[in-house]
């Protein structure tokens, strides 16, 4: 085992030391000593000593590389071959065929609107929900606990599962959905929700809408502790009312927090196909896929040539999102030094 | 010492990676063999029913273990062909008459014929399973180990509260019958419609009953004068006749459904018809919803000539061409398709069996099984033909048609766009092999 002095820096910054490395493998004594300056704390690096780094780096590099990047590269190759599982006699290079296929499938249009309506149909409701329960959520009252611990229960869940949960619940025949609107008059016969492609979609994104509410209020309600009390009491005296407080203290002072969910949560919606599968498989006749489950969709049918190209498409898109994000990040650090 | 430690922490992890990446089987120096052995519409009832097969099998050969494998079902297919394009660690494996023609064609299937030439249980087996064991170009890539068949569940005490005296012999019957059950209003319908997964399934059922007359026995896609069945008048009849089932006399939620729900809708009281495989009688006597003199089940509905054909579907044991101990695996599914194995099988699995024996067993002649029973005896009328589900293409075509079926019941295609679209698609696909 390494010794204190073997990884810990000389705390006297004048105190001149032979590099533990070269002291301990008995050779060192060629190689001049080295001066740390005064006032700074510098490492030693020697060869030896990154050798060693990198050996102790090895396993979970060469674990990333087997499990991630080889996976990663093989898989963007196929998407320049004709890799289908039902003849895998000919994989040759096609080019951009796979790609050219991709854009050129007559329900890519549909695909596309799709996980608009998916992203943003499911983003806008969360953040006014999560915004609004966070609020709440704030105030001290009684069983407050409790109710935080319910409303963040969702988020506990897997997406499949809830997708299941939500299948039955949209049921035509079956389902608790109809039967409360019913009761309330607000329909006069079942509607089948998840049969028809016209309110399939609006069904999936209202799953979405509750599954995701959890995060923003997770996300806002750490936001507004942080809102120092004296803001509000200066506001109060000054006769600021609850929407001018909200607008010019509440907002302004979590926005950076506000973009940066917002930014995290449109890549994860965009990427999560777990609750389409769970409800409607994407149908029906198609009407409910978006690109990451038509992307899995592709791939059971055995084209994994054509998966892979889709694939590369959606970590290009996603990329855009993560520049959007890091400039976010970037702006963090100015507001809040 | 530091130097020591991040050798041990490499060996260590390379020792690991060596070790996940090996194959367990192989032969060992005592001569003894491990054969691995993959399954693939796995259920816990099954794997222990397998289990138990194979303990008899270890019995009688000491010399050959067998470690199973069993994948959840909707992956297996995909695992085993994972498994398969590695190139090792399966020896004997659960391939059906879907995947037949992709691994085959892919060469990861050992072709039995030569080993199972002194066979004698060849002469047990029924004509259709010894024909199913054998592929266009006569090898033998899986022997079958029962067939799935379908046939109509019924409720018994609904037709007789609708005012019918017995089930529905012909599609129309169906359509009449159900439609009369069929009150939403009540969470009462009349049909368990497949709109889901594999609806071409049933959707070709209803086009081979109504032009029974004229399809060719050989390829159940065919018609004698070699055209396709889709491109018959009488398929038109046929697919209007079940888009009118769906429309008045099944639930609106079924334009998604697909096995289990099929099989749930039936069984929680709320169905009155469902088309399906023996395999449901199991499913459906278990259940706490409806008593079991309130359902059975009758013999597959005919066309308007009265003859109707049987889409016999099956599955069965292959040997891996990977395999290093091909012999040893063969005589495993030579075990399990002979004899006790075999009826135990068929008979705790609610398959159709493979063993002309069977036929005489009291167990098929009685309850629902019975309807199995008739059809096999009356070929005339309940013909068998065989369908092209080995060929390549054939999971790219179920998925195209089930979507061309949903586009259907949607309103989105006429019953006759969607014939002419599998006509010319089928004459595509067989243009493309010759």
């Amino acid at each position: 085992m390494p010794t204190a002095s073997e990884t810990t820096e000389p705390t006297e910054p004048t105190k001149t030391r032979r590099t533990a490395a070269a002291g301990a493998s008995g050779n060192g004594g060629a190689r001049p000593a080295r001066t740390v300056q005064q006032g700074r704390r510098k490492p030693e690096f020697t060869a030896r000593r990154g050798f060693l780094i990198a050996l102790f780096m090895a396993p979970a590099a060469i674990f990333v590389a087997v499990f991630t990047y080889y996976p990663m590269i093989a898989g963007s190759q196929m998407a320049f071959r004709n890799w289908k599982l039902t003849d895998l006699t000919d994989t040759s290079w096609v080019g951009l065929k796979n790609f050219r296929d991709v854009f050129a499938d007559p329900a890519w249009g549909t695909v596309l609107g799709n996980t608009g309506i998916w992203v943003f149909g499911s983003i806008v409701p969360q953040l006014v929900i999560g915004f609004a329960l966070a609020l709440w959520l704030r105030r001290k009252f009684r069983f407050r606990g409790l109710y935080q611990a319910l409303i963040f229960f969702p988020w506990a869940i897997s997406g499949f599962l809830i997708g299941i949960l939500f299948r039955w619940m949209f049921n035509s025949e079956f389902g608790v959905v109809n039967d409360l609107l019913q009761k309330a008059g607000l329909i006069d016969e079942p509607v089948a929700w998840l049969a028809d492609p016209k309110t399939a979609m609006f069904a999936v994104v209202v799953a979405n809408v509750w599954y995701g509410v959890t995060f923003f209020t997770i996300m806002i309600l750490a936001a507004l502790q942080s809102i120092p009390e004296e803001l509000y009491e200066a506001a109060a005296l000054d006769g600021a009312g609850k929407v001018r407080t909200l607008f010019q203290i509440t907002i302004p002072y979590i926005r950076v927090t506000l973009a940066l969910t917002v930014l995290l949560r449109i890549i994860w919606i965009f990427n999560f196909p777990d609750l389409i599968f769970g409800m409607t498989g994407g149908g029906p006749n198609n009407e409910t896929h978006i690109v990451t489950t038509w992307m899995i969709k592709i791939t059971q049918q055995g084209d994994y040539g054509r998966a892979s190209a889709l694939g590369l498409i959606v970590v290009a898109t996603l990329m855009v999102f993560a520049v959007f994000f890091l400039l976010a990040t970037r702006e963090k650090r100015e507001v809040k030094p | 010492m530091r130097t020591r430690t991040a050798a041990l922490a490499l060996g260590t992890a390379a020792t690991m990676v060596l070790t996940g990446c090996s194959s367990m089987s192989g032969s060992q120096a005592d001569g003894t063999v491990t054969l691995n052995m993959v399954e693939s519409l796995t259920n816990p009832a099954r794997t222990d029913l397998l289990k138990g097969l194979i303990g008899d099998f270890e019995q009688q050969n000491p010399k050959i273990k067998v470690n199973l494998i069993s994948p959840p079902t909707e992956q297996a297919d995909q695992k085993i062909q994972q498994m398969l394009q590695s190139g090792s660690g399966v020896d004997t494996l659960e391939v059906r008459d879907t995947t037949v023609g992709p691994w085959s064609n892919n060469g990861w299937l050992y072709d039995m014929k030569p080993d199972l030439k002194a066979w004698k249980g060849w002469k047990a087996m029924t004509e259709n399973a010894v024909k199913a064991s054998e592929d266009a170009d006569g090898k033998t890539y899986f022997v079958p180990y029962g067939f799935y068949g379908l046939s109509v569940f019924y409720r018994t005490d609904l037709i007789k509260e609708a005012g019918f005296s017995k089930p529905p012999a012909t599609w129309d019957e169906l359509l009449e019958q159900a439609s009369a059950i069929h009150d939403p209003g009540k969470r009462r319908f009349g049909y368990a419609f497949r709109g889901g997964a594999n609806a071409q399934g049933n959707a070709t059922a209803v086009i081979e009953a109504y032009v029974a007359d004229e399809i060719d026995p050989a390829d159940g896609f065919k018609l004698k004068d070699g055209s396709t069945i889709f491109s018959a008048p009488e398929a038109l009849d046929a697919m209007q006749t079940y888009l009118k089932l769906f429309k008045d006399a099944s639930p609106k939620s079924s334009v998604s459904w697909g096995y289990p729900e099929m099989v749930e809708g039936f069984s929680n009281g709320s169905t009155a018809f469902l088309l399906q495989d023996p395999e449901v009688i199991a499913t459906v006597s278990e259940s706490k919803s409806i008593k079991k003199d309130q359902w059975s089940t009758a013999p597959l509905v005919a066309g308007p000539s009265g003859k109707t054909v049987q889409p016999l579907a099956t599955a069965g044991w292959g040997v891996a061409k990977g395999s290093k101990n091909k012999a040893e695996a063969v005589k495993l599914v030579e075990f399990l398709s002979e004899g006790e194995a075999s009826t135990n099988f068929t008979k705790k699995n609610s398959l159709v069996p493979i063993l002309k024996s069977a036929t005489e067993d009291p167990f098929y002649k009685t309850g629902p099984w019975s309807s199995y029973v008739t059809m096999t005896e009356n070929p005339d009328t309940y013909l068998n033909v065989s369908q092209p589900r080995g060929v390549a293409w054939w999971a790219e075509w179920q998925q195209k048609a089930d979507a061309d079926i949903q586009k259907m019941v949607l309103g989105k295609a006429t019953p006759k766009e969607l014939l002419a679209g599998w006509d010319t698609y089928w004459i595509e696909k067989r243009q493309q092999e010759n």
